[in-house]
C-alpha cells in the first residue's frame, strides 16, 4: 500500500471493517483529583525553602571570607578572592575539610570560618533532611506509584479487564484469569490488598491501584478509555460502589461488557437500568444451586466441577433430602432467597430469626437458633434439613453444632462469611457450604473463560440427572478426577485448514476427529462438551455426530490432547491418517508420486 | 497584599538590577565592573530560580526557563572571570573582561524578559 493513489482509493471507498468503527461517545474525562502529577513539581515545590536557605548561607559565608583581611606567607596583607573563598566554603560546608589554603588563616578569618561551619552544616542538614523526608512521605510515594500505574496501564497492548475490588472474590478470579493468560488491572480501596497483589505470584505483571473504584477518574486512570479494555468487573463488597462502577462504565463505554456483584435486589434493578450488565447475586445463585441440587444431584455436581476451573477435583455428589421439613436460621437477604427457593421446591420451611420479621413471615419464630427450646419449637426433631444462614460465622458454627445435637441425621447447609473461617467450616464438615465470594468468582469465571462454557452451564439444569451422571462418567473415564483445560476449536478455513475437504463430504463424524494421530485406535483424552452451529447448540454431542464447516466445539481434556488435535486440524497427512487410517506422504513431491503410482 | 508575591517580585527585580549594574560601563575596562556585583547577581539569580520552582502554569514555566538562562550565562561569566584571574597567566585582561561582561549582558536580556513576564502577569491578574 505504498502507492498514495491506492491508499487514497482505499481510504475513500473501501468499507471500514466493523472492528475499526467505534460508536461515537464522550471521551472519558481524565480529570481527577489524583491525576498523575508530575512528581518532579512536588519535589521542586517542597525544596524551595531548604534550597534558598542553603544558597543564602553559602553566599554570606563566601562573601564574608573575601571581605576579612588575611595575610600571605611573608605577612603582607592579602585578601582572599571569590574563587578561593568559594572553594574553601564548599569543602568546609560538605565537612570534607582540606585545611587552610592558599595561606594559613589569620584569627579573624578563623573566627568567620568557625561561624560559617556551623551555618553551612545546618543548611546542608536541612536540605538533605527535607529531601529524605519528602521521599519518605506518603503523598509523594502515592504520586510516584500512581505515575507508575498509569504508565503500566498505558503500555498494555493486549486486551485486558478492569477488576474493581480485590477481596476474596477478586483474588480467586485473578488467579484463574491469570492461569488462562488473560490480562487485567486491579483497583481496590485498601492499600494492603494492593500490596498483596504485588506479592501474589502471577504470570503477568498486574498493575494495581489503591483508590476508590467508585470515582470515574480512577476508572479512567485504570484504563476505561483504553482501546484494549474489554470489560469491567465490579466485585467490591459494597453494592453502592459496584453500582457506581457499572454506571461509569455504561455511560462512558456503553459497548463494554460489565459484570457486577450485588446482594440487594434493589441495587440489581438499578444496575440493569444501565445497559446490560450481568449481575451476580451470590445468595440468589446459592438458592438456585440448592434447588438444582435437590432435584438433580449429578447436574449440580457437574456444574460445580466445571465452574471451579482447571485442576479442580471432582466434588462429592451431595444428596440433600428433597422431601420433608427444613429449618432456616437467619432471615436476612440470604435467608429470604433460600427460603423462597426451598418453598418453590415444595418443601416446608420453619424460620428462626433473632429480629422481629413477623410482618414478612408471620410464622417466623423469634429467638436464637442455638437455644434448644427454640430449635425444638421449629421442629428440629422431625426436620430433614437445616440451614445456618446468619451473617456471623461464630453464630453459624454454634447453630450447626446445636442442630446436630438436637437431630444427628439432619442435612446441614451453612453460610461462611469470612475467608479466615474456612478451616473451621471444613473441620465441622457441613453437607453444603455457601461461600459468597467463591460463588461470585466461579460464576464470573465461567462467563469470562469461555462463552460456550457459559451456555453449556445454562443447559445443564434443563437436562435430567441421569444425563449429567453420564457426562461425568465420560469425563472421569477420559480425563481423570481433576478437571483438565478447556478450549474452543472453530472448524473454519483459518483454524482448521486440513479439515475443510473432509467436512464438505458430510461424513465427518466427531468420533473420527477425536482419534489419536499417533495411534488412531486410541481416543484422544478429550470430551466435546458443546457444539455451536450458527446460533444452534448441541450439548455433549455423541461420537456419531456429523460435523460441518464453521462449527464451534468446546472441548475439555488433557493439554497434550489439545496439541495432538491441533496437528490434526492443521496437517493434511495427519488428518488423512486419523480419519481414514491411510498413510499419506506429507511432502508435495511424494504426494504427487504416490498419486501417480496409485 | 500577598507576601509571597512581594518576595518573588523583589528577587526577580533585584536579579535584573544587579545584573544591569554589573553590565553597565565600558565593556573592556576591569575597573568599571565590580566582582562583588557579579557575585551578588549570581546569588540573587539562583534564589530567584528556586523561587520559581514548582509552578505548573504556562507563565510559570517560561519564568523558570528565563531564570535558568540567566543562571547559565552568569555562571559562565563567573567561570570566565575565575579562569582569567586565577588560572590564566595574563590575568584579567581587556579581552577577558569583555567576555565576562558580554556574558552578563546575555543574562541581562533574560532578566529583562523575566521582569516583562512579571509585569504581564501582574497586569493580567484578575481577582475573581
Amino acid at each position: 500500500m505504498t502507492n498514495p493513489l491506492l491508499l487514497f482509493w482505499y481510504r475513500m471507498f473501501s468499507d471500514d471493517r466493523p472492528a475499526r468503527r467505534r460508536p461515537a461517545r464522550w471521551r472519558v474525562p481524565l480529570a481527577s483529583r489524583r491525576q498523575p502529577s508530575a512528581t518532579i513539581f512536588l519535589v521542586m515545590r517542597r525544596m524551595r525553602a531548604p534550597l534558598i536557605v542553603l544558597i543564602a548561607i553559602f553566599a554570606i559565608s563566601t562573601v564574608g571570607l573575601t571581605l576579612i583581611p588575611g595575610q600571605d606567607l611573608e605577612g603582607r596583607p592579602w585578601r582572599m578572592g571569590f574563587f578561593d573563598a568559594f572553594y574553601v566554603m564548599s569543602y568546609t560546608a560538605s565537612t570534607i575539610g582540606f585545611g587552610e589554603i592558599p595561606y594559613p588563616f589569620t584569627y579573624n578569618q578563623r573566627m568567620w570560618v568557625t561561624i560559617s561551619i556551623y551555618l553551612t552544616v545546618v543548611g546542608w542538614a536541612y536540605a538533605i533532611g527535607s529531601l529524605l523526608a519528602l521521599v519518605q512521605e506518603r503523598s509523594f510515594r502515592q504520586a510516584l506509584s500512581l505515575q507508575h500505574f498509569t504508565r503500566k496501564v498505558q503500555r498494555l497492548n493486549e486486551p485486558f479487564l478492569i477488576i474493581a475490588g480485590y477481596g476474596r472474590t477478586g483474588e480467586l478470579l485473578a488467579g484463574s484469569l491469570d492461569a488462562l493468560g488473560r490480562r487485567f488491572v486491579v483497583i481496590d480501596r485498601d492499600d494492603e490488598r494492593i500490596d498483596d497483589l504485588y506479592t501474589d505470584s502471577f504470570h503477568a505483571d498486574i498493575p494495581g491501584l489503591a483508590a476508590d473504584a467508585g470515582d470515574p477518574g480512577h476508572l479512567a486512570i485504570a484504563g476505561l478509555d483504553h482501546p484494549h479494555c474489554e470489560g469491567v468487573l465490579a466485585l467490591t463488597d459494597d453494592d453502592e460502589t459496584n453500582l457506581a462502577v457499572i454506571q461509569t462504565a455504561a455511560l462512558l463505554r456503553p459497548e463494554l461488557p460489565t459484570i457486577a456483584r450485588a446482594v440487594s435486589p434493589t441495587v440489581s434493578e438499578r444496575m440493569r437500568a444501565f445497559g446490560t450488565p450481568t449481575v451476580v447475586n451470590p445468595f440468589d445463585r446459592f438458592g438456585d444451586h440448592l434447588r438444582i441440587a435437590l432435584r438433580a444431584p449429578a447436574s449440580y455436581q457437574l456444574m460445580t466441577w466445571l465452574e471451579s476451573g482447571p485442576g479442580a477435583p471432582l466434588p462429592p455428589r451431595g444428596s440433600p433430602p428433597s422431601h420433608g421439613h427444613w429449618v432456616m436460621c437467619g432471615y436476612g437477604r440470604f435467608g429470604r432467597e433460600v427460603t423462597e427457593d426451598l418453598r418453590a421446591e415444595g418443601l416446608d420451611v420453619a424460620i428462626i430469626e433473632s429480629r422481629d420479621v413477623t410482618d414478612h413471615q408471620p410464622d417466623a419464630i423469634i429467638g436464637s437458633g442455638y437455644d434448644p427450646t427454640v430449635l425444638a419449637a421449629a421442629g428440629i426433631d422431625e426436620a430433614v434439613g437445616f440451614v445456618a444462614g446468619t451473617d456471623n460465622d461464630t453464630t453459624n458454627l454454634s447453630l450447626v453444632i446445636a442442630a446436630r445435637k438436637a437431630n444427628p441425621k439432619v442435612f446441614v447447609a451453612a453460610r461462611q462469611n469470612k475467608a479466615a473461617s474456612a478451616s473451621l467450616f471444613a473441620a465441622i464438615d457441613v453437607d453444603s457450604l455457601l461461600v459468597p465470594a467463591d460463588v461470585v468468582a466461579h460464576e464470573v469465571y465461567a462467563q469470562l473463560s469461555a462463552p460456550l462454557m457459559w451456555r453449556f452451564l445454562q443447559e445443564v439444569p434443563l437436562r435430567d440427572d441421569a444425563w449429567a451422571a453420564g457426562v461425568i462418567d465420560r469425563l472421569m473415564e477420559l480425563c481423570g478426577e481433576h478437571l483438565q483445560s478447556l478450549w474452543k476449536v472453530r472448524l473454519t478455513p483459518t483454524e482448521a485448514p486440513a479439515l475443510q475437504g473432509w467436512l464438505g463430504t458430510g461424513q465427518a463424524r466427531l468420533g473420527d476427529l477425536l482419534r489419536n494421530p499417533d495411534e488412531r485406535e486410541e481416543r484422544l483424552h478429550t470430551v466435546a462438551l458443546l457444539l455451536a452451529r450458527s446460533g444452534q447448540i448441541e450439548v455433549a454431542p455423541s461420537d456419531d455426530f456429523l460435523l460441518q464447516r464453521d462449527d464451534e466445539l468446546l472441548l475439555v481434556g488433557w493439554p497434550s490432547a489439545r496439541r495432538l488435535l491441533d496437528t490434526t486440524l492443521l496437517v493434511d497427512a495427519t488428518r488423512a491418517y486419523v480419519v481414514s487410517g491411510r498413510y499419506v506422504p506429507s511432502s508435495w513431491i511424494w504426494r504427487r508420486l504416490s498419486r501417480r503410482a496409485a | 497584599m500577598n507576601l509571597e508575591k512581594v518576595v518573588f517580585g523583589f528577587f526577580v527585580l533585584l536579579a535584573a538590577t544587579l545584573n544591569f549594574g554589573f553590565f553597565i560601563g565600558d565593556i573592556g575596562d576591569p575597573e568599571l565592573h565590580n566582582s562583588y556585583e557579579l557575585y551578588a547577581a549570581v546569588v540573587v539569580n539562583l534564589i530567584a530560580t528556586v523561587l520559581k520552582f514548582g509552578d505548573r502554569t504556562q507563565i510559570g514555566a517560561v519564568h523558570l526557563a528565563t531564570s535558568l538562562v540567566a543562571d547559565l550565562q552568569l555562571i559562565a561569566a563567573a567561570l570566565v572571570w575565575g579562569y582569567a584571574s586565577y588560572v590564566s597567566t595574563e590575568g584579567l585582561t581587556r579581552e577577558a573582561t569583555a567576555s565576562v561582561v558580554s556574558l552578563s549582558g546575555g543574562a541581562l536580556m533574560a532578566n529583562i524578559v523575566s521582569v516583562v513576564l512579571l509585569v504581564v502577569e501582574t497586569i493580567s491578574f484578575h481577582r475573581r
